[in-house]
C-alpha cells in the first residue's frame, strides 16, 4: 500500500513553520540555526580573481566552529563565499555545483559564472528570502573574470571588490580605501587578507584563520588557513583526570568472548562423472 | 483587508531610489542614481538600475532589489521569444508584461517600474507602473523615494517639443535635485538616450553633478564679515 | 521609494530601553588568605568592540591617594569589586560605593569591614529594586580575621559568600570548570584518602586556573577577550614572593600603605578576535 506521503507534493514542507510560530507565540524559543556570523570577501585583479573569507562558525555568542571552510566549490574555476545559516549555504552550493556539473557535462562547455549566478539567484528568489544564504561568488570563464553578490532574497550585484556577512562593513573599509584596478597577484591577496583580518579583529561574528582562493583562466588555488593569526595559547595545567575520577552506580561486566567449538564434519561424497567441477 | 505592499521583508535590499524617463520627438531619455541600500548601509554605490529589456527598450527599477531584478529578467525573456518569432517587441507590449507580473502579484511584489524605449508603431514612448500594478502612458515619468521631492521642479520645468540635448539636461538636473534631498538616493547618475539609431549610455560621476543652491556657508561667515543692511522702516 | 507607516504583525517598541549588555566576564576565587579577581577588559554592543580596554575589576579606594600622605591609614586595601553587566551602571555604581566607603571613614574614623561592605552593597542594589542597576557584582577581598573572602550578588542585592563564582557572558562556560577543579564536584576522591580534597587551593594554582578559564572562555565565547586584569589581595601574613616569581604576565604591586593588606595586578594578554 502506498502511504500518504506519495501524494505530496515535491520540495520544502513549510507546515512545521505554522506549528513553531505558534509555539514561539506560547514561549518556546526555536533552536537556534549555527550561523557564519561572517566575514567573505572577493576582489577582482589583473588575470583573475581572489575570494577570501574568516574560519569562524558561531551559534548565538558561542563559537561553534573554530576553523570552519566558508569557500565552497561550484565549480574547478568558480567558488563561493557563503555567509548567514550555515546549512543553507552550504545546502544552496552543493545543489548548484551539482547543477552546473551536470549542465556543463550536457553542453560540453567550460561552465560560466553568470550561469551559477542566475541559477542562484533564481533559487534564493524562489524562496523567498527564506533560505538565508547570502554568498560572493567569483570564477572566470572564456568572458573574463567575474565577480557577484547574491543576498537572501535573490538580488544580485555586479562590483570590481565586494563583501558579505556580519564583517562586510570593516572589510568593504579596507577596499574603499586601498582596492585599485589592475592589481597583481600578490597585492590583491594581500588586500584581501587586510579586510578579512579587519572582519576578523573588529566583528564579533568574525574570527579565527584568513582562508583564502585565487582563480585565475587556467588554474585555481586553494590556500586553506593562508594566515593564521590566532593560534591558541598554551594551557597553565593540564586536565587529565585520574583513572577512577568518575563515580558509578552499578557495576557489571560481561564478556563478550563466546566459546566456540568446532566440529569437523564429513567430507561430501563424490560420485562419479556427475560431481559439479568447481576447480 | 489591507494589503501589506509597500512593507519590504526583513533584511531586504532595497531600492531606495530616484528614477525617471522623458519622452523627445527623437526618443526617450531613461536615468536613474547609483545607490542601493540596506538600512543605512549602502550596499552598491555604482548600480546600474537602468536594466536592458530589448533593443530598443530599458527599464529603471525601484523597490526590492530582488523583487525588481526577478521581474525584468522574466519580461526581457519574454521579449527575446518574441523577437525570434517575428519583429522586435513594442514598449507597449513589454509594459504589458511588466504590468500583469506587477499588477497579478501585487500582495508579493515591491516594485515600482517605469518602462521607456522606441518601437516603430509610435516612436518613443514611456509606461509608468507604479506599486499596486497600473500602467500609465506619459510623457515624462518619475519614481522612486527621492522622486517626491522632484514633483514640482518636473511639473514647473517640463516642455513638449524638447530635442535631445535639452531632455538629456532636464533629466541630469531633475535626477540631481532628488539625489541632493533624498538620502536613499545618491552616488552617480547614469542615463540612456534610447532612439531609432541606437542607445548611447551616459555616466556623470559624483563630483561631477549639477550643484544647485546649497546653502549659506554659515561658520566662515565671520571672515567677511558682511556689513548688515539698515532695516528698512515703513513711514 | 519610503514605506508609509502601514500596520505590520511584528510588534514594535515605542519606548527608549535604557539598558544595554556590554558583555565580557569577570570571577573570584578566594584562597585560606588570599582572594583573586578577574576581568577580561573588552566592552562590545551586540557585534562591535566598544573599547579593547575598559576595566571591569576596582579597588575600593585610590582616588584619595593623591591628598594624603603614603601612610594614611583609611584606604582600604582589603576589597576589590568587579561590575559586569551594563557598562554604565556598573561604573556608576563603582562610583557610589566608594563614596560610601569615604563617607563611613569620616564618620567612623576606621575601615569598613569586608562583611560590611557586602551588606552595604545589598541595601544600595535594593534602594533600586523597580529600576535596577544592571550589573552583576563580585566583591573579593579579605576578612577581619584575615581569611580570603569572595561576595556574589545578583542585579537586586541577594548575595552569598562563597569559595568562587564566574559571572557575566561567559558564566554558564567558566561557572562549571570552577566547579570541577575548585569544589572537586563530579569528582571521586581517591580512595583511602582521609578527608578527600583541600578546601583551599594555593595561590598558583588558582592564578594558573584564572588564566585557563580566560583564554578558554576567549576560545568559545565572543564576547570575551583582549586583555585580563587580575587582582590579587594578599592577607597581612602572607608572602608575596611566590607571586613575584610569576612568568611571563606583568605584575604590578598597587597597595596603598604599608602595615595592612597588598594588592596585586596582574595584567596578561588574551585574543583579540
Amino acid at each position: 500500500m502506498v502511504g500518504d506521503s506519495f501524494y505530496k507534493g515535491a520540495g520544502f514542507d513549510f507546515s512545521n513553520h505554522i506549528r513553531n510560530t505558534y509555539l514561539q507565540e506560547k514561549g518556546l524559543p526555536l533552536p537556534k540555526a549555527t550561523s557564519t556570523g561572517t566575514t567573505i570577501v572577493g576582489c577582482l585583479y589583473k588575470d583573475g580573481v581572489v575570494l577570501g573569507a574568516d574560519t569562524r562558525a558561531t551559534e548565538g555568542n558561542i563559537v561553534a566552529d573554530k576553523n570552519c571552510e566558508k569557500i565552497h566549490y561550484i565549480s574547478d574555476n568558480i567558488r563561493c563565499c557563503g555567509a548567514g545559516t550555515a546549512a543553507d549555504t552550504e545546502f544552496t552550493t552543493a545543489l548548484i555545483s551539482s547543477q552546473m556539473e551536470l549542465h556543463a557535462l550536457s553542453t560540453g562547455r567550460t561552465p560560466r559564472v553568470v550561469t551559477a549566478m542566475t541559477m542562484l539567484k533564481q533559487m534564493l528568489f524562489k524562496y523567498q528570502g527564506h533560505i538565508g544564504a547570502a554568498l560572493v561568488l567569483g570564477g572566470v570563464d572564456t568572458t573574463g573574470a567575474h565577480l557577484f553578490t547574491v543576498a537572501p532574497h535573490g538580488s544580485t550585484d555586479k562590483l570590481p571588490y565586494v563583501t558579505m556577512g556580519s564583517g562586510s562593513l570593516a572589510a568593504m573599509a579596507v577596499f574603499e580605501s586601498s582596492w585599485r584596478p589592475n592589481m597583481e597577484r600578490q597585492e590583491a591577496l594581500n588586500l584581501v587578507v587586510t579586510a578579512i583580518s579587519a572582519g576578523i579583529f573588529n566583528d564579533l561574528g568574525s574570527g579565527s584563520n584568513v582562508d583564502a582562493c585565487v582563480i585565475t583562466k587556467d588554474h585555481t588555488e586553494t590556500l586553506r588557513n593562508y594566515r593564521r593569526p590566532n593560534e591558541r595559547a598554551q594551557k597553565e595545567n593540564t586536565y587529565k583526570f585520574r583513572r577512577g575520577t568518575t563515580a558509578w552506580t552499578k557495576e557489571s561486566v560481561r564478556s563478550f568472548v563466546v566459546d566456540e567449538t568446532t566440529t569437523p564434519m564429513a567430507p561430501p561424497v563424490t560420485v562419479g562423472g556427475d560431481a559439479m567441477d568447481i576447480s | 483587508m489591507q494589503v501589506d505592499i509597500q512593507q519590504l521583508k526583513k533584511g531586504e535590499v532595497n531600492l531606495g531610489t530616484s528614477i525617471m524617463a522623458v519622452q523627445f520627438d527623437g526618443g526617450v531619455v531613461v536615468g536613474a542614481d547609483s545607490r542601493t541600500t540596506m538600512g543605512s548601509y549602502i550596499a552598491n554605490r555604482v548600480t546600474d538600475k537602468l536594466t536592458h529589456i530589448h533593443d530598443r527598450i530599458y527599464c529603471c527599477r525601484s523597490g526590492s532589489a530582488a523583487d525588481t531584478q526577478a521581474i525584468a529578467d522574466h519580461v526581457h525573456r519574454y521579449c527575446q521569444m518574441v523577437s525570434q518569432q517575428g519583429d522586435a517587441p513594442s514598449v507597449h507590449t513589454a509594459a504589458t508584461v511588466f504590468q500583469k507580473l506587477c499588477y497579478e502579484n501585487k500582495d508579493a511584489l515591491s516594485a515600482g517600474i517605469i518602462v521607456g524605449g522606441w518601437d516603430k508603431e509610435v516612436g518613443p514612448s514611456v509606461y509608468n507602473i507604479p506599486l499596486g500594478g497600473g500602467l500609465f502612458r506619459q510623457p515624462w515619468a518619475i519614481g522612486g523615494s527621492g522622486s517626491t521631492y522632484v514633483y514640482g521642479y518636473c511639473d514647473a520645468t517640463y516642455q513638449e517639443g524638447w530635442g535631445r540635448d535639452e531632455t538629456v539636461n532636464f533629466v541630469k538636473n531633475t535626477l540631481a535635485l532628488a539625489m541632493s534631498r533624498d538620502g536613499s538616493s545618491g552616488g552617480t547618475i547614469r542615463m540612456c538616450v534610447i532612439t531609432e539609431d541606437g542607445v548611447e549610455r551616459l555616466f556623470i560621476p559624483g563630483n561631477e553633478l549639477p550643484r544647485f543652491w546649497e546653502g549659506k556657508d554659515v561658520l566662515s561667515a565671520s571672515e567677511r564679515t558682511p556689513v548688515p543692511e539698515p532695516m528698512a522702516v515703513e513711514v | 521609494m519610503a514605506p508609509p507607516q502601514s500596520h505590520s504583525e511584528q510588534p514594535m517598541q515605542r519606548h527608549f530601553n535604557p539598558y544595554s549588555e556590554n558583555g565580557g566576564t569577570i570571577l573570584a576565587i578566594a584562597g585560606a588568605d588570599f582572594s583573586v579577581i578577574a576581568g577580561d577588559t573588552r566592552q562590545t554592543e551586540g557585534f562591535n568592540i566598544q573599547t579593547r580596554y575598559a576595566p571591569k575589576v576596582f579597588r575600593l579606594s585610590v582616588h584619595l591617594r593623591v591628598f594624603y600622605s603614603f601612610r594614611y591609614s583609611g584606604i582600604t586595601d582589603k576589597a576589590v569589586l568587579a561590575v559586569n553587566g551594563f557598562a554604565a551602571d556598573g561604573n556608576m555604581f563603582v562610583k557610589k560605593v566608594k563614596q560610601r566607603l569615604e563617607w563611613y571613614r569620616h564618620a567612623h574614623a576606621k575601615d569598613m569591614p569586608l562583611r560590611a561592605i557586602a551588606r552595604l552593597i545589598q541595601t544600595m542594589l535594593y534602594a533600586q529594586r523597580f529600576f535596577p542597576y544592571y550589573v552583576y557584582n563580585i566583591l573579593g577581598g579579605i576578612e577581619d580575621d584575615g581569611s580570603g573572602a569572595v561576595y556574589s550578588f545578583d542585579p537586586v542585592g541577594s548575595y552569598e559568600r562563597e569559595t568562587c563564582r564566574a559571572a557575566g557572558a561567559a558564566q554558564s562556560l567558566v561557572q562549571p570548570f570552577l566547579d570541577n577543579q575548585i569544589y572537586f564536584k563530579n569528582q571521586q576522591p581517591l580512595p583511602g584518602v582521609a578527608g578527600g580534597y583541600p578546601v583551599h587551593l594555593p595561590l598558583e594554582r588558582v592564578l594558573s586556573l584564572v588564566t585557563d578559564s580566560f583564554t578558554s572562555a576567549t576560545e568559545r565565547h565572543i564576547e570575551v577577550g583582549d586583555g585580563l586584569e587580575v587582582y590579587v589581595v594578599l592577607a597581612k601574613n602572607h608572602s608575596p614572593q611566590r607571586l613575584e616569581a610569576l612568568s611571563g604576565a606583568h605584575v604590578r604591586e598597587v597597595t596603598s600603605h604599608t602595615d595592612g593588606e597588598r594588592v596585586f595586578v596582574i595584567q596578561q594578554d588574551l585574543k583579540k578576535d
